[in-house]
């Protein structure tokens, strides 16, 4: 199975790509993408910057020359929507893309590959869709978690959910520290969802939208008050 | 999901309710305070006679109507205008209302958004002159459309500080407040929340139309002292 980790970053790609790449029959490319048309000098600061924060200058620059001598590295310097961005996505012949990046997938990056772009949404589907789910999650008292699904161009409407892991909210002081802990789940089940895809008895769960509701950036006075509630929380169970 | 989590829940629930009906109520107290910032003198002398009644409505103490049996009708017919109705409901009075057996063609959603901005604007006030209607089950499309519209599109418009079109907004603001009174809703309500924590200075534009202006933040400070969200 070919899969690319579709980052906003070369050090973003490979943080998915160290916890994937292990696994037999997998052939793992890293797509840099240029989120947000950034110019040459402020997309490699940043890219420098993410390095020195995560990975370290040796192992980001031994990694990114294995992969780039492997031709398993692709730096898109074009938005991931125009048509040379797309033709090099279709080049690589992959049949699953990893979203890791801040970006809106539109029907022809999707269809570039065979089997389409899974994401990990930090909340429960078909449930929770849109933005701020983990606090709305908390705030109505359901559980928190997070839904590996094949993206469609909607807002989190992808049809297959390929697994659904619940995350306790219990012991995340704020809604930040939540939603960092969540998101840092992606790799991790990006691979447990590789694997279902791969074994023979995989099946997939229809996302449902009539069962769910989409959900907007929450105002700051209820994020306050979610914050309040994880804080009581952490303080009645310890 | 573990038993100790499935049984805990209430708990949970009781403790967000009360942590949430608090915050309602603290911003209740701040729009008390605050709610000139947003209608100037001005916009207040151009309300006319009804400008006392909104400084005390806003000023005042909690006043709110539960309106949530209106969502059981199939529809309403109301006999005064859109204006005099939205103010009777915003200002928490009586609205003359007839429940209707017949309910109204669904609004295609597609043709809706392909409208000019003056139909658009006129189907809006003519569909909810009874503006009750826009809580209806059969409405929840229109309502749905209406809110996104809000907290995407007209949203980063006003956080850039770019051309907004504020007629529009305060309108889709006093219909989701509404569709809030009428569902309790809570996204429909944070809604009216994030656009009043906006910085002021992208609220001034709204002061071009007083009513809809006033009549929002009076059914938003009713949203506030709601107790059962």
């Amino acid at each position: 199975m070919r899969v690319a980790v579709i980052a906003g970053s070369i050090s973003g790609g490979f943080r998915v790509a160290r916890k994937i790449e292990s696994l037999p029959g997998v052939d793992v490319f890293v797509v840099a993408c240029n989120v947000g048309k950034r110019r040459p000098l402020l997309r490699w600061s940043r890219e420098i910057l993410s390095a020195l924060k995560s990975l370290g200058w040796v192992a980001l620059a031994s990694k990114t020359y294995r992969y780039a001598r492997e031709a398993r590295l692709v730096i898109l310097h074009h938005p991931l929507d125009e048509a040379t961005s797309i033709d090099c996505l279709r080049s690589l012949q992959c049949d699953i893309g990893l979203h890791a990046a801040n970006v809106i997938y539109r029907e022809p990056v999707i269809s570039a590959f065979r089997l389409g772009i899974l994401n990990a949404h930090i909340g429960i589907l078909p449930k929770y869709r849109g933005r701020s789910v983990a606090e709305w999650s908390v705030l109505q008292g359901d559980p928190t978690g997070v839904t590996v699904f094949f993206i469609d161009p909607g807002i989190d409407t992808g049809d297959c959910l390929v697994l659904r892991e619940f995350v306790p909210s219990r012991g995340w002081r704020s809604v930040q520290a939540l939603k960092n802990m969540l998101f840092r789940c992606d790799a991790r089940l990006y691979r447990k969802a590789l694997e279902a895809l791969m074994s023979a008895e995989c099946s997939f769960e229809s996302n449902d939208t009539a069962k769910g509701r989409r959900y907007y950036v929450m105002s700051r006075l209820l994020t306050r008050a979610v914050n309040q509630i994880l804080a009581t929380t952490l303080i009645a169970f310890g | 999901m573990d038993l100790e989590t499935v049984l805990s829940r209430p708990v949970q629930l009781d403790r967000c309710e009360g942590i949430l009906r608090g915050a309602l109520l603290t911003r209740r107290a701040e729009l008390r305070k605050s709610w000139r910032q947003i209608v100037s003198t001005e916009c207040l002398g151009a309300l006319g006679a009804l400008a006392k009644e909104i400084e005390s409505f806003l000023s005042g103490q909690d006043t709110f109507r539960d309106w949530r049996f209106a969502g059981t009708f199939r529809w309403m017919n109301c006999g005064a205008s859109f204006t005099d109705n939205l103010r009777a409901i915003a200002l928490a009075h009586n609205l003359e209302h007839r429940p209707s057996d017949a309910g109204r063609d669904r609004l295609c959603l597609a043709k809706f958004n392909k409208l000019s901005r003056i139909e658009r604007m006129e189907l809006l006030y003519d569909r909810y002159r009874c503006p009750l209607n826009i809580g209806l089950s059969s409405e929840s499309d229109v309502a749905e459309e209406l809110l996104r519209q809000l907290m995407v599109p007209d949203r980063a418009k006003l956080e850039a500080g770019t051309e907004f079109d504020a007629e529009m907004v305060l309108l889709k603001l006093n219909l989701v407040g509404l569709r809030a009174m009428i569902t309790r809703d809570l996204r429909y309500l944070d809604a009216l929340n994030y656009f009043y924590e906006l910085p002021r200075r992208s609220l001034m534009r709204m002061r071009s139309h007083p009513r809809l202006l006033s009549f929002w933040l009076c059914i938003y400070a009713q949203l506030l002292c709601t107790p059962e969200w």
